[in-house]
């Protein structure tokens, strides 16, 4: 079964923690309920965007660097 | 009291129009962001328009009330829920004691406002409820609200079933795209004309690191005239260097090549120039804006920047209210 995960507020969206770091998630990686697959920017802050279920990420539906809106969704898990 | 159950993102007490009198010693105005919604939520309860209420941005909070009041919620729509039900917005309407209400992520603008039939009651400090968070100062303890505290809230008496008409709303944009009017100045004569033709024609884009401190934009460069490089030493080094002076409240301040509007909770002084300041009547616009939304900036005279402010103000009153 297919689950979303969505975007908690608006903002900027990543895939990595940092510029030069390693993206928090490739398509086919395994996510555990709770953990962060990529992080929302807004107001000098980022915040992260959390898979609720566990899963296999099937594939992000945002790029790094996208303008997101409030529970778009960012990625699929299978 | 309100005890605050989940406090959301950087979700403050301010009043309207703030912290006046104290920028020469540093302290802005604070107040919120977009005082056109800030004021009718309070006129929707029976409050004075500047009565303090919440602003809550991006992301709202979940506020549990110990009494019956009546409320109202404005602004940008976080999909307010009372005990789980839809709540309306841009009405007054009763709550009673033990209910709970809660926004959620803004799906429509940037801040949403909740005013409370007769305000909050927190200390005044330099005439002003509104928090200024970087030098810990009004609101609660001197900063945003936090999960646990109960927020003292006044006397007052509203009117359930109150309502703003469309036509008397700001008109937040749904198409990512705003046009900002600004005024000429301070320091325009440092932007050649080219320059100048190039920030009142280009698209310039909100950067997620912007808040109320100040809104930075992206967005082509800058270009200047003779006397932004021919100028004493002691300005400084860069072309958009000046020696330290005073800053307008919404002055789109230029750092290098970066321009950032000061806003509410900005400096009041510093060493850039100043080509152009936003009127506070375009506040609310840069309130509601998202982070990668495009602004587009439109000059205006301050005469037609003092009327669109009279007109702002002369339509948030009770008058212009009808039943829902």
């Amino acid at each position: 079964m297919v689950k979303q995960v969505l975007a908690p507020l608006p903002g900027l969206f990543y895939r990595k923690p940092s510029p030069d770091a390693a993206p928090f998630k490739q398509e086919g990686d395994p996510v555990a309920a709770g953990e962060t697959i990529g992080l929302i920017e807004a107001m000098k802050s980022f915040f992260p965007v959390e898979a609720d279920v566990a899963g296999t990420l099937a594939r992000f539906l945002a790029q790094d660097g996208d303008t997101v809106d409030a529970d778009q969704a960012i990625a699929e898990l299978e | 009291m309100i005890k605050v159950l989940k406090a959301g993102l950087e979700t403050s007490i301010q009043d309207y129009p703030g912290r006046i009198g104290y920028w020469n010693q540093g302290f802005p105005p604070s107040g919120p962001m977009d005082s056109w919604s800030f004021r009718f939520a309070n006129v929707l309860v029976g409050n004075q328009p500047g009565a303090a209420g919440l602003e809550c941005q991006f992301l709202g909070p979940t506020l549990f009330f110990d009494a019956d009041t009546v409320i109202a919620v404005t602004g940008a729509d976080m999909r307010p829920a009372l005990d789980g039900e839809p709540f309306p917005m841009w009405q007054s309407v009763a709550v009673r004691a033990r209910q709970t209400l809660a926004l959620g992520a803004a799906r429509v603008g940037g801040r949403a406002y909740i005013a409370v039939a007769g305000g909050f009651a927190n200390e005044e400090r330099l005439g002003s409820r509104s928090t200024f968070n970087k030098a810990g100062v009004g609101g609660i303890d001197g900063h945003s609200i936090k999960a646990g505290q109960d927020l003292p809230v006044a006397e007052g008496r509203g009117t359930p079933g109150l309502l703003v008409p469309n036509e008397h709303r700001p008109d937040i944009r749904t198409d990512r795209t705003w046009t900002i009017e600004v005024c000429a100045g301070p320091n325009d004569d440092w932007i050649d004309d080219a320059g100048k033709k190039r920030f009142l024609s280009s698209a310039w884009t909100l950067s997620a690191k912007s808040d109320r401190t100040g809104f930075r934009l992206q967005g082509p460069e800058w270009t200047f005239t003779e006397k932004a490089y021919n100028k004493p030493k002691e300005h400084g080094s860069l072309p958009s260097n000046i020696i330290d002076h005073g800053y307008p409240l919404g002055a789109i301040n230029l750092a290098g090549q970066t321009p950032i509007i000061l806003v509410n909770d900005g400096p009041s002084m510093g060493g850039f120039i100043n080509p152009y300041t936003v009127p506070s009547a375009a506040f609310w616009k840069l309130g509601q804006a998202r982070p990668g939304e495009h602004l587009h900036f439109r000059l205006v005279s301050v005469a037609e920047a003092q009327r669109m402010a009279k007109q702002i103000a002369e339509r948030c009153v009770r008058e212009i209210l009808v039943n829902a």
